[in-house]
């Protein structure tokens, strides 16, 4: 037998196992028993961002899920991801936060909280989807920008409610409260959201993989065909709306609590962009390349902010260019690859290109 | 406490800078079917142009050369960015990110040639006070920009009903393929589209750098505003752009003027309410187009 037979022999017996389920629970438990372990991890403090863009990058992974099934499936074009994201995120800080410098805030539990995360951003996607989304496609577009830049207004604008420009501080870090020391409890935070992640992929993949998943991707080649065929369009369109609303807004609400404190600056139109680039770039409609898209574009984020770090030009002309190459990059997409890396033209061609 | 009048008059003004910048939007939509996200910096553009221009010629004869280049830049960047979109089979989601690419490009390309300090077209102005209606003031650069706005909408009016290029350009909007065959030639409609279009946005650029400052961002401020209004309207018509403009400044305005201090950023969240409101109750618009599907 030859050295490389017995080594894919080996590799098929790691795929088999390392299914969605168990690699997410091993993230997760690793994850706690660190938090709670009293080990100090070292590493240099240069890779501190990347820890930092990486958990990031878990819970952009699972607002990414959630647009993917709204636009990558159903072929519903959602421009505010941002809206509900910030509302879970608000909701989180204000329930979650005892006391902060401006601003309501309730100091309950953190399930609370998360609960309350959850079920308000899918109460704002209930009311913006039972409006909006008979809407033409572009429409729906400028309806969800709007959605989202009213809620931006507004926790700007009422600042004895929202806190304004200072946003909420003061709230509960579970994980950095009992790790060990501030890396410890970065890595741990990493872990635990990715597991969370890896998760929420093998739930929506099972929902797409299922019968459930190829009448949405019918709703998307064809609105009509599938109502003629018994199916209720209005139904499903407004259900996978209020779920990526719920998985955002679930995401949302994490960030207050490993940041500890929440700004309008969180919640801004670049986290859209980005999830926009991620998904495209990987392949809408595929779970799978969305999230090697993200991977890509905060690849390239963590990259600019090392040369921000390290290279002779100031921050002053620095932060135009990375938005400059956001920009940039975007365009590329949009030109040489639509369809994305691992996506597939021909499943795409309904929603993306002139009929 | 401002007077009535003088919170119309704000709102006359603030209404024509709107009205002037939906129209080029919504003439845009109309006739290449393209929303243009980065609309808004083809504002900022006319700003700068006219920060360097007026600088240079002075305040009058400055207009026209802001109207003349801006388009020009605003045709370059749209052949540059959205023609090879096009050609490559981009649908009109992929057009609108596409823009918001741009958008992305110009506001950087603005911070780093311009940086962040807002400027301003200095104008030689004068104020005119009156008594009576409980007092109020107009000054002359509140008088250009509201008779700016009368003169392009007389202009865009009668060049789409009375002249050739308008209605080759109204063919072109409604069926590009039909106009084709009747001999328009639909790729020149569009080049003159965009000229003419992004003319009338870099002046309506001018007039709120005049009237106030330009800075990197001031794009993004007008954006929604003037898509609010255009949709208000029914995007697509000149027309209801237009009344859409100026209910959208008004609403802006009153707000803000009536409001306490705390909450002025609140003004334009309530134009974008409208915006969701009416694309929920009547999607059409005043002037009534097909959007629902």
């Amino acid at each position: 037998m030859s050295y490389t037979t017995e080594i894919n022999r080996r590799l098929d017996w790691v795929k088999q196992r390392a299914t969605a389920a168990p690699v997410s629970i091993v993230l997760i438990t690793v994850g706690v028993l660190l938090a709670f372990s009293p080990v100090g991890i070292v590493y240099p403090d240069f890779l501190l961002p990347a820890v930092d863009l990486g958990i990031l990058t878990a819970l952009y992974g699972l607002v990414i899920l959630g647009v993917n099934l709204q636009v990558g499936h159903t072929g519903l074009i959602n421009f505010g991801p941002h809206l509900f994201f910030g509302v879970g995120a608000y909701t989180m800080a204000m329930m979650a936060s005892s006391g902060s410098f401006a601003g309501v805030t309730f100091g309950l539990p953190i399930p609370v909280g998360l609960v309350a995360a959850v079920v308000l951003s899918s109460a704002v996607g209930l009311l913006l989807g039972s409006t909006s989304l008979q809407l033409r496609d572009d429409y729906l577009a400028i309806v969800t920008l709007a959605g989202a830049e009213i809620f931006i207004r507004l926790i700007n604008g009422v600042q004895p409610i929202f806190g304004g420009q200072t946003g909420i501080q003061n709230i509960p870090q579970p994980i950095g409260a009992v790790a060990a020391s501030y890396k410890t409890g970065l890595t741990a935070t990493l872990l635990i959201f990715s597991g969370i992640l890896v998760a929420a992929y093998a739930v929506v993949t099972k929902l797409t993989d299922a019968p459930y998943g190829r009448v949405l991707r019918a709703i998307r080649a064809d609105n009509d065909g599938a109502r003629s065929i018994g199916k209720k369009v209005g139904r499903y369109k407004l259900v996978v709306f209020v779920l990526g609303a719920a998985l955002a807004g679930f995401a949302g609400a994490m960030v207050p609590l490993y940041n500890g404190s929440i700004a309008p600056t969180f919640t801004t139109i670049t986290l859209t962009v980005t999830i926009w680039i991620g998904m495209l770039m990987g392949g809408a409609g595929n779970n799978r390349a969305v999230i090697g898209g993200l991977l890509i574009i905060m690849g390239i984020r963590l990259f600019t902010r090392f040369m921000n770090t390290y290279s002779p030009v100031g921050g002053g002309f620095f932060a135009p260019l990375r938005l400059m190459l956001i920009g940039i990059v975007l365009w590329a997409v949009i030109y040489y690859k639509p369809e994305g890396i691992w996506g597939d033209p021909d499943r795409l061609g309904e929603v993306f290109t002139r009929k | 406490m401002v007077s009535p009048v003088q919170s119309l008059l704000f709102s006359l003004e603030f209404g024509s800078f709107i009205a002037i910048a939906a129209l080029s939007f919504s003439v845009i939509y109309r006739v290449v079917g393209m929303i243009n996200f980065a609309h808004g910096e083809w504002l900022t553009i006319g700003g700068y142009l006219g920060v360097l221009i007026a600088g240079q010629v002075g305040s009058i004869l400055a207009i026209p050369i802001v109207i003349i280049t801006s388009g020009l830049v605003g045709y370059g960047l749209a052949r540059t960015f959205y023609r090879p979109l096009r050609r490559s089979g981009a649908g009109p989601i992929m057009l609108m990110l596409g823009s918001i690419a741009v958008g992305y490009v110009l506001r950087g390309a603005f911070r780093i040639v311009f940086s962040s300090e807002p400027r301003t077209v200095i104008l030689p102005t004068q104020v005119y006070r009156f008594d009576a209606f409980g007092g109020f003031f107009v000054n002359s650069t509140q008088l250009l920009v509201i008779g700016m706005a009368v003169l392009v909408i007389a202009s865009v009016h009668l060049m789409f009903k009375r002249t050739d290029v308008g209605i080759a350009m109204r063919a072109t909007g409604s069926d590009e393929d039909l106009a084709e065959v009747c001999g328009v030639d639909t790729s020149s409609i569009r080049r003159n589209t965009w000229l003419a279009m992004s003319g009338v946005a870099g002046l309506a650029g001018f007039l709120i750098a005049a009237s106030t400052n330009v800075f990197p961002l001031m794009g993004m401020e007008y954006l929604l505003l003037l898509i609010a209004a255009a949709i208000l309207g029914g995007i697509g018509s000149a027309y209801g752009a237009i009344a859409g403009a100026y209910i959208i400044g008004g609403a802006v305005t009153l707000t803000t003027s009536y409001l306490p201090s705390t909450f002025t950023t609140l003004g334009t969240g309530v134009a974008f309410l409208i915006l969701i409101v009416v694309l929920l109750i009547r999607p059409s618009g005043i002037a009534d187009v097909e959007v629902a599907t």
